[in-house]
């Protein structure tokens, strides 16, 4: 053996080795990152999904003409500020007849969404001949009784009881007894679902009122139950039972989290329950995200508005950036002298790559709000603001576009006597296209997901209104997810994560276009 | 002897240019030229004619200043920013450095073929009629088509493309891309053809093709090619012009460089001992 093969012979064990570990660092990079990729998309998935889906009840609204239009004109201004809420109300009291007192009527009227009376009147302009008739209509819920039937209130358990219990009052405290199939079920039933250890046969347990709701359906009413012993149980009415009611049924009822630490009661539950029984408690695919506006109310607010801002907002900034981009980078590669000042503009485009966006926001600010006078808040401004912020991109990827068009080409069209121009835009911009196209679809992508630029010019604010013109106010989507994000609300929570879904959908979405249309016109030399 | 200290001898040798760089009724003439990239010089004080319907060969070792010399006479050195012509270079007694001297003009009249087939990615029609619609040479389409078969008739390509003149120019073979650029050149009727190593891309079969085609070409333009195959300038040229390091060394008939040279630096380029 030669002294090379021996000494090489010797390395290559180590060099296999080094080989290996660089490929075994790079997988595991990989790996992680695509592993972050798929929690963030599980966890957004998982939280927004049940966005799509909203909870409408089912009621008979009869569209009173006393309460509409008193005067019989059919004056579409009347009819629009007529009480809608009213009929919506006067229909849940039929529905639940036995609910009396001030606090416990706000509670119920609190069921259907305050949108419910826009959505009825908006029926009633649109076709007028309904008045005086019922109709039985499905409105949109309560975001609160939303977010309990998509279970994120309380975790809780229903148990059906067997045989019939005695109740028997005594003065406000319910007592329930029965016969041996009422107990046994009873407590057997009670000692699975409430975790607390009866040390003794005999003793009385005692439900405190800061723990889980532990509650016995029966009659038609709702008891809450305080304390039970071997013999029967201890509650308190809270909604009352009716002795004569026929179905025989009685469940118990357990809503893990306390009473006081959610903002659905045992009682709104109840009747919820109770119209869930009846069948009038429906999901159905969440429509008023897609069609309306920001509201405070989380049921009755969309991402309409901010996808309209969002949309005009890049409609300006393509128009803008598109062709000034790809003008400078045309000019800059193929026509500019090369001295100290195209250097210059060459390393600032650079450096305005770098700048962090919200200074974009400081400068849209004082130059076109300020200096401009243009309106606050508007895509235009957005727009204007966005188009300075993807400027570098496009310049940067349209001169690389440009610089990978083979010389050989634009020397041919020279050679045959066209000009400068000629070979410019017949030959090397055709084969530039795709790339500066790549490079324009990515900024925009950068430019939908911008949120902090916009900030500053005051496209954060709450519009509920959805934009129509270049001058409306408007926000725009990671703003609207902004704002959402930081609304107290349990169901924003969801419309957050449904809210990134939308945005993540177009930005995925653009991004294939990009790799489509780079793999499409690709060409080899 | 050591071979470096010879080539340093030699380079006192070039004075001027030995044999016959000047003829009769040239084509073109080029006198005192020339060029600058940045500070450097590449070419030094070349006087040289092209005279009609003829083949010049330039050949010369790698880096001579030949091909600088050779784009020069259409001006496609304006392409390099740093690039400086001096000297008066004429065709048909015009300086085509003047200030009324239009580069597209020129580039019509003295056309290019270049050392890498450079066909467009467009089809093989639109390839050879870029030039005369550019230039507006045919009035409808009757007439661009007439253009394009008789520029691929001449290119030699027209038999082998006649069917497919709508498939890409890029999916041809290399001398099939090759010629199909010589036909776009053709296509605009230049009075001079330059070819920048037209060859050295190709194989044998497609060298011998387009060598052919040169000689052919020859009865309607002036011709000058750059090359490093002394065989092929001995095959194709009437002419043969040698630079070193960028002076023009040596210019006669071809028979009699590659026969009888009159410059020691001539003949050893043509002897192979270096070059």
């Amino acid at each position: 053996m030669s002294e090379t093969t021996q000494a090489v012979k010797k390395s290559l064990s180590r060099r296999y080795r080094k080989e290996k570990i660089f490929r075994a660092t790079g997988m595991a990079a990989i790996l992680v990152g695509l592993s972050f990729v798929v929690i963030l998309f599980v966890n957004i998935i998982s939280k927004g999904y049940p966005a799509f889906e909203q909870t409408y009840i089912k009621l008979p609204i009869h569209f009173d003409e006393q309460t509409i239009d008193p005067q019989g004109e059919r004056d579409p201004e009347v009819l629009r500020r007529a009480d809608y809420m009213g009929l919506v109300k006067e229909s849940l009291r039929e529905a639940f007849p036995d609910v009396k007192g001030r606090s416990d009527k706000r509670d119920l009227y609190n069921l259907v969404s305050k949108g419910a009376g826009y959505d009825l009147a908006d029926r009633v302009l649109a076709d007028p001949a309904l008045i005086g008739q019922t109709q039985e209509l499905w409105l949109l819920a309560d975001d609160e009784i939303d977010t309990f039937v998509k279970g994120h209130v309380t975790h809780s358990e229903t148990i059906p009881l067997a045989g019939n219990p005695v109740v028997t009052d005594n003065d406000g405290q319910l007592r329930i007894t029965g016969d041996a199939v009422v107990m046994d079920s009873l407590q057997n039933s009670l000692r699975d679902l409430v975790p607390v250890e009866m040390a003794d046969e005999e003793e009385t347990v005692m439900l405190p009122d800061d723990g889980p709701s532990v509650l016995l359906e029966l009659q038609g009413g709702l008891v809450r139950i305080t304390a039970y012993d071997p013999e029967g149980v201890t509650g308190k009415v809270v909604s009352p039972l009716k002795p004569d009611a026929t179905d025989a049924g009685w469940n118990l009822v357990l809503h893990e989290t306390p009473e006081a630490e959610r903002r659905v009661k045992d009682k709104t539950i109840f009747w919820v329950r109770t119209l869930e029984s009846r069948g009038l408690v429906e999901k159905h695919f969440n429509t008023v995200f897609f069609t309306s506006g920001d509201s405070r109310e989380p049921e009755q607010s969309g991402i309409a508005g901010a996808l309209a801002g969002s949309m005009l907002t890049l409609i300006v900034t393509l128009l803008l950036s598109f062709p000034i981009g790809v003008g400078a980078a045309i000019y800059l590669e193929e026509f500019a002298p090369r001295n100290r000042w195209t250097d210059l503009i060459e390393v600032n485009i650079n450096n305005l790559a770098a700048v962090p966006s919200i200074v974009f926001g400081l400068l849209g600010l004082a130059v076109f709000i300020s200096f401009f006078g243009l309106p606050r808040s508007a895509p235009l401004v957005g727009g204007l603001v966005l188009t300075l912020m993807t400027l570098p991109t496009i310049i940067i990827a349209s001169r690389a576009a440009l610089k990978s068009v083979p010389p050989s080409i634009k020397e041919a069209a020279l050679g045959v006597g066209a000009s400068k121009m000629q070979a410019m835009f017949h030959h090397v911009l055709p084969l530039a296209l795709p790339g500066m196209l790549t490079g324009t679809i990515i900024g925009m992508a950068q430019a939908l997901g911008e949120t902090a630029p916009l900030l500053m010019i005051g496209m954060v604010a709450f519009i509920v209104d959805i934009p129509q013109g270049f001058t409306d106010n408007a926000t725009v989507l990671p703003v609207q997810i902004f704002l959402w994000a930081d609304s107290p609300e349990r169901a924003f929570v969801e419309r957050t994560s449904a809210a990134i879904m939308v945005l993540l959908g177009f930005l995925i979405g653009m991004n294939a276009l990009a790799v489509f249309l780079r793999k499409k016109f690709e060409r080899k030399w | 002897m050591n071979q470096a200290v010879e080539f340093e001898e030699m380079e006192h040798e070039i004075v001027g240019t030995v044999g016959t760089p000047l003829v009769d009724n040239p084509k073109m003439s080029t006198r005192n030229v020339d060029v600058f990239y940045g500070d450097k010089q590449a070419i030094f004080d070349v006087n040289l004619d092209l005279s009609a319907n003829e083949v010049i060969a330039l050949i010369g070792p790698s880096g001579c200043g030949k091909s600088t010399y050779l784009r020069c006479l259409n001006r496609m050195n304006d392409t390099i920013d740093i690039c400086r012509v001096t000297g008066q270079l004429l065709l048909d007694e015009e300086d085509i450095y003047d200030k009324s001297m239009d580069p597209v003009l020129l580039r019509a009249r003295v056309g290019m073929v270049f050392q890498k087939p450079n066909p467009f990615p467009k089809s093989i029609y639109d390839n050879v009629a870029y030039g005369p619609k550019l230039h507006g040479l045919a009035s409808n389409r009757a007439e661009l088509d007439e253009i394009v078969v008789t520029s691929l008739q001449k290119a030699g390509l027209f038999n082998e493309v006649k069917d497919r003149l709508d498939a890409l120019g890029t999916g041809l073979s290399g001398g099939q891309q090759q010629r199909l650029c010589i036909a776009r050149t053709i296509a605009v009727s230049p009075e001079v053809i330059l070819m920048d190593e037209p060859a050295s891309a190709l194989d044998p079969i497609a060298t011998a093709v387009i060598e052919e085609l040169i000689d052919e070409l020859r009865e309607n333009f002036t011709i000058a090619i750059v090359t490093h195959s002394m065989q092929q300038a001995a095959r194709v040229s009437q002419r043969t012009a040698y630079f070193h390091l960028g002076k023009l060394v040596e210019v006669g008939e071809t028979n009699q460089i590659f026969t009888n040279p009159s410059h020691q630096l001539t003949e050893n380029y043509i002897t192979g001992r270096f070059g």
